[in-house]
């Protein structure tokens, strides 16, 4: 069961490699997200996570995020 | 394919890209200016205007802020939207759209890209930062993106000139309007729906197609009530909208996500077709590692404080040499003036009124120099956006996010920019609440008050062997505007502000090792500023002080009564009441009231005064004139290390500028901001002041 393995990126340990399964959010935090590149599907490296903010790898691009907005990205392991 | 072969006439070009991709770097190549570029998102906050010549055609090039979208969520963003749709009165649609695009991060922009191209501007790309692909380890097919796009792809390194010739040479070939570059598709229904809207904005609204096209994507995905677009569009488009939201929803849509998704599946899909990665991804590089040290969350924070304290550290060794030939240079002047000009009114002007003042102020500038070069050194890296990351903890604490820092840590330089860049920020609370106390931090116009004051009263001796005093209270005076700035943040975000916690979303560029021309460059404009405004506004106000303070001349007695006798004298004496609980005499008062245009006038103002009351003795410094400086009436010296203390608190909390009043109203629309700003600073200042001359007393006795 895929959902099994739903969990959200903030819950993801660092250097793992995960696909976004959805975003679960206010609309305007969901779509800020989406413009940088936090898109369905997309797939996300975390490089380094610490006491409350992690270091992620999307689209190329290297992103600080806090952890509630992390928490906001809903993840699957990566099929890459 | 349809395609239109009419050329189009050029007038206007504009650069547009996501943050951080070169495009100031591209407009100054273009037009030979010299725009502050820098290694962190958001260094262009508002549009800039250079001209080319190309054949014989003199050309505008607009330089935008970064966008990741035409969303508009921030202002600077909104900049880059109003201009693509003619909303700004005077600045036409442009003719061409420069996209720049970083070509080692292609990925993400091609979103933007997508979106640019929706709105049928003619549009060129420009690959830049090109020759660094072979070492990020990808290949890219610049002909099977020019197939996918419609528009011509042009490799270029703008920081090297290279590419910018063929870039002009896409000029000439480029033709108007091409049709059926629109690749990217919406499911069905949502198309449909869409297309509807389109053709009623069109109609009900008489909205340009490629305006429409866009503005039907932002409405239907709005996560706003319909209710609230009341005053923008027509009962019947409302009406025709709020049917369309049911219709997406009823259909199992998620009507805020589908355009946005839809049109990423098709860049990925392009990007998958023509980028080909040569070497793994997400393997371990040196910038994790400069990274996992860095955005430590104890590492990070130590780091960032060292740093800081090597700047002030620098400031206060290294500088010194430059400062002191400078101050000779004016005294021998003085000197020079002295032996030519015969003794009397106009000697008097030029050697203690204008060289007294100007040349006060002007010793600092090797002081200013090194602060520019350090926090240029800071945002050429890439360290800036490291530091508002590992900062983001703190902000938060008051309510605000890292994104907030960067304003903050660009006060450092000069407030005006600082508040310039809160454009980034998306929240219109947040956004207001860090421009309020951006001014808290200490800026560079505050460092001749400190330096004067710390090198004449704090003693210069090591601590712990290595670290000197004036650094350390160099030091505090910062941290003092820096939890000031917090603690009024935190306040403001409880009561009047009062919003909820921002998302933080913040990207980390790629770790640069700065070009020494940017550096000079920006030093070089930042001394030429200082010595502008030390030309100008202190100057006059030297001007008008030496008068002030040498009329009405009295015949008879010492200096320090001729003085006491002048305009500026009896003026000092009725505001010595309020500054008496502050534990400053008259003088103090003067240069004070004298900086509420600019803070560093306060030297200025101290040099033209003690220059004018020691006419009659030998030449001395004012460094060495305040800290000889007796009270009349007790006997006691004027100036302490406690005076010296209470003045440099005044100077850390209290507004005293008036560009940043006037930045400050231009930016918040109106007056309301900026005088409740100057009210609290100047009571904050005050009332710091007081409990500090009043702690000091008590711990004196």
């Amino acid at each position: 069961m895929p959902k099994m393995n739903l969990k959200t990126l903030a819950q993801t340990p660092a250097g793992s490699t995960v696909t976004i399964s959805h975003l679960d959010s206010h609309p305007d935090t969901c779509n800020r997200l989406r413009e940088v590149g936090f898109c369905e599907n997309a797939t996300i490296h975390l490089v380094s996570s610490g006491s409350s903010q992690l270091i992620c790898e999307v689209c190329n691009t290297r992103i600080g995020l806090s952890y509630t907005t992390a928490d906001a990205i809903v993840v699957l392991p990566s099929k890459e | 394919m349809n395609s239109t072969v009419q050329k189009i006439s050029l007038r206007t070009i504009a650069l547009i890209g996501n943050p951080n991709c070169g495009k100031t770097t591209l407009f100054n190549e273009l037009t030979g200016l010299r725009q502050k570029v820098g290694n962190y998102p958001g260094v262009t906050v508002e549009k800039k205007e250079g001209k080319i010549l190309i054949g014989t055609e003199e050309i505008t090039v607009l330089d935008l802020p970064g966008t990741y979208s035409l969303s508009a969520n921030s202002l600077d963003e909104k900049v880059v939207t109003d201009i693509l749709f003619g909303k700004i009165p005077g600045t036409p649609i442009p003719d061409i759209v420069v996209f720049v695009s970083d070509a080692t991060n292609l990925e993400r922009n091609l979103y933007l890209l997508s979106q640019v191209i929706d709105l049928k501007i003619p549009t060129v790309v420009a690959l830049n930062m090109y020759d660094r692909i072979q070492d990020t380890g990808i290949t890219i097919d610049t002909a099977q993106l020019r197939n996918e796009f419609g528009v011509p792809f042009i490799p270029m390194t703008a920081s090297k000139g290279a590419g910018i010739k063929e870039l002009l040479s896409s000029f000439e070939n480029i033709v108007s309007n091409t049709d059926g570059i629109r690749k990217w598709k919406l499911p069905d229904i949502v198309r449909i729906e869409h297309e509807e809207l389109v053709s009623i904005l069109v109609e009900n609204e008489k909205m340009a197609e490629s305006a429409a096209f866009h503005e039907a994507q932002l409405l239907l995905s709005t996560p706003k009530d319909i209710i609230s677009f009341s005053d923008e569009y027509s009962g019947e488009t409302l009406t025709h909208l709020q049917r369309d939201h049911n219709n997406l929803e009823m259909n199992g849509y998620n009507r805020h996500s589908v355009f946005v998704e839809s049109r990423f599946r098709w860049t990925n899909s392009v990007y998958k077709n023509s980028v080909r990665h040569t070497a793994p991804r997400h393997q371990k590089t040196v910038h994790d590692a400069i990274d996992a040290v860095l955005t430590h969350h104890i590492w990070g924070f130590v780091i960032f404080f060292a740093l800081m304290a090597v700047m002030f550290q620098m400031i206060f060794t290294w500088a010194i040499y430059p400062m002191l030939l400078i101050g000779s240079a004016f005294d021998t002047l003085a000197h020079l003036i002295s032996a030519i000009i015969p003794q009397g009114d106009l000697q008097s002007l030029i050697t203690r009124g204008i060289i007294g003042g100007v040349g006060a102020v002007v010793t600092f500038l090797p002081q200013i120099l090194f602060l520019f070069l350090f926090l240029g050194f800071l945002e050429d890296t890439g360290y800036m956006a490291r530091a508002a990351f590992i900062m983001d903890r703190i902000m938060n604490k008051v309510g605000l996010h890292g994104k907030s820092f960067i304003p903050l840590l660009s006060s450092f330089a000069c407030a005006i920019p600082g508040i310039m860049a809160t454009r980034t920020i998306e929240n219109p609370r947040d956004r207001l609440v860090t421009i309020l106390v951006a001014p808290l931090m200490s800026c560079s116009a505050r460092l001749p008050v400190f330096s004067l004051l710390i090198a004449s009263f704090i003693p210069n001796i090591l601590l712990f062997g290595f670290v000197s005093l004036p650094a350390v209270v160099l030091i505090s005076l910062y941290l003092l505007g820096l939890i000031s700035a917090l603690l009024t943040a935190r306040l403001l975000k409880s009561t009047v502000l009062k919003g909820p916690k921002p998302a933080f979303i913040m990207e980390l560029p790629p770790y640069r090792i700065p070009t020494l021309k940017n550096t000079f460059i920006h030093m070089w404009e930042r001394s030429l500023l200082f010595l502008k405004n030390a030309g100008t506004i202190i100057l006059g106000v030297s001007i008008v002080l030496w008068f002030l303070a040498t009329y009405p001349k009295m015949e008879e007695g010492t200096s320090s009564e001729k003085l006491a006798h002048s305009f500026v004298g009896r003026a000092g004496h009725v505001i010595e009441p309020v500054l008496k609980p502050l534990g400053f005499d008259w003088k103090i008062g003067i240069g004070i009231i004298s900086s509420l245009l600019q803070r560093e006038v306060f030297v200025g103002t101290l040099g033209t005064i003690y220059n004018i009351e020691h006419a009659d003795e030998e030449s001395a410094t004012l460094k060495q004139q305040m800290q000889k400086d007796k009270d009349p009436v007790t006997g006691q010296p004027v100036f302490s290390i406690l005076t010296a203390l209470c003045i440099m608190v005044y100077y850390v909390l209290a507004m005293q500028c008036l560009s940043t009043v006037a930045v400050v109203r231009r930016e918040t629309n109106g007056w309301k901001w900026p005088a409740a700003q100057f009210v609290y600073m100047t009571l904050l200042a005050y009332l710091g002041t007081f409990i500090t001359y009043r702690v000091g007393l008590w711990i004196l006795s």
